[in-house]
């Protein structure tokens, strides 16, 4: 299935903590990040977590967050970046912005 | 130190009936005299337990360490060796990871080998934050730092005091890209190659490119007198 | 929400699980390198071969699941190695794989073996 998001698209790390096998971190969630690129189709692991199939797949996204927007008293290069893989349904496509 | 240290305890239990069930062996280092801690008899037994329900074989066991022993880094440099030497390689690689790879005769099974470089201006750091994951079968088992709490808390957040801490100063002028491996990809990085390197063999490229290379915390270092 | 009413959370913060540390600080990096000792290297080799590589008893998944619900306490006690031991182990206890009281008689008489006969 193609992906629904490409590279360069914006995108908002869903806030919530929910209970349960999560593998989106504490630290990226409510952020906004860019796609960096689409990695393929994975089983979800927070159903695999839990003994289910974790079908039908996951499109899995390298997510990229600028280090400054991470973290308020970032001390270290103005364009210092932190990649995560980071499952679909954790993803909400911001608008894009005006001017691109 | 390390704050992944081993809880040791006293193990002293009257003798209870014998074990004569199947058997296996134990892996030993003959000059080990240190009472077991509990998580060693307790691998130890959960082993010889599923060997007897017949969930695993002793013949798996000792096939898995013979997997286990061939997962090195020298593979990894290798890789990062030809990469180097081989354009065509590298453009595999960073396309796909495992396809490439394969040259070698490496499976990496159900991950997939994301290979990224660094540049002049560009140095990637590779962690996993909420486990450790880690491409084992380029580079054999994580090293303790990557194991631990501090790597995994503050590489994200102060990456270029972590790699200070490692032995590595970057310029301030790098940009570091850290890479939070949280799913199914693998990650290894190519380090830039030495200027100093020109006309180097693939082995003796190879011998210069250390497991905290791949992972992004150091760099190839050419000595005077190589 | 007291957080010791969840295991799954940390004390540090409602609703981040306990191994979730990524921009936490827990202290300085040691560099010092250790080899793993052949228990430890036999509780990666049985994982690989329960696991999606082998016998398909567990998913690795799972195991990291069951890391996760061990209790803030012993995560942070344990080392690396003992947390997959640990983990591994409630995972087969949940699955009825193993009993909790036959694996802990094994391990009393692997015990005593060990103290009389050495390993």
């Amino acid at each position: 299935m193609t992906p629904r998001l490409a590279p360069g698209d914006r995108v908002q790390v869903v806030l919530t903590n929910p209970p349960g096998h999560r593998r989106t971190p504490f630290y990226i969630r409510g952020k906004q990040g860019v796609i960096e690129r689409a990695c393929g189709e994975f089983a979800n692991p927070e159903e695999l977590g839990h003994g289910f199939d974790g079908l039908p797949k996951k499109q899995l996204y390298r997510v990229r967050f600028r280090q400054k927007d991470l973290w308020a008293n970032y001390r270290g290069g103005e364009y210092d970046t932190v990649d995560v893989d980071v499952y679909e349904h954790w993803l909400t496509p911001l608008p894009v912005l005006a001017g691109r | 130190m390390n704050e992944d240290h081993e809880h040791r305890h006293d193990h002293h239990h009257d003798h209870g009936q014998d074990n004569s069930g199947a058997h296996a062996p134990h892996p030993t280092q003959p000059d080990d005299v240190s009472l077991p801690g509990r998580y060693e008899v307790m691998i130890l037994a959960m082993r010889d337990l599923l060997i007897e329900k017949g969930v695993v074989t002793a013949d798996q066991i000792r096939r898995g360490f013979e997997v286990l022993d061939s997962w090195q880094p020298s593979r990894g440099a290798q890789i990062v060796a030809r990469a180097w030497t081989d354009p065509s390689f590298k453009k595999r690689l960073l396309e796909d990871g495992n396809a490439a790879v394969a040259d070698f005769g490496i499976t990496m099974g159900e991950t997939k080998l994301t290979v990224v470089e660094n540049t002049d201006t560009v140095q990637n750091v590779i962690v996993c934050t909420l486990c450790s994951c880690y491409p084992r079968a380029v580079l054999g088992l994580p090293p303790d730092w990557y194991r631990s709490k501090s790597y995994r808390s503050r590489v994200v957040v102060e990456p270029r005091q972590v790699l200070k801490e490692l032995g590595t100063d970057l310029p301030d002028d790098i940009t570091i890209r850290v890479h939070d491996s949280l799913a199914d990809l693998r990650y290894l990085v190519i380090p830039r190659r030495p200027d100093a390197t020109e006309g180097w063999s693939e082995m003796r490229l190879a011998s210069i490119v250390s497991r905290d290379c791949m992972i992004g915390v150091a760099n190839p270092k050419v000595l005077a007198n190589e | 929400m007291k957080s010791d009413d969840l295991k799954f959370t940390s004390a540090r913060e409602p609703g981040r699980g306990y191994h979730d540390i990524g921009g936490l600080d827990y202290g300085t990096v040691d560099a010092n390198v250790t080899e793993a000792r052949p228990w430890e290297k036999l509780s990666v080799v049985l994982g690989n071969a329960i696991g999606r590589s082998g016998t398909k008893l567990i998913c690795v998944d799972e195991v990291r699941r069951s890391r996760e619900e061990m209790g803030e306490q012993l995560y942070n006690e344990l080392g690396y190695f003992e947390r997959g031991i640990e983990a591994t182990r409630r995972l087969l206890v949940e699955k009825g794989i193993i009993e909790e009281s036959e694996l802990e008689e094994r391990m009393a008489q692997i015990a005593a073996q060990i103290a009389e006969n050495g390993r």
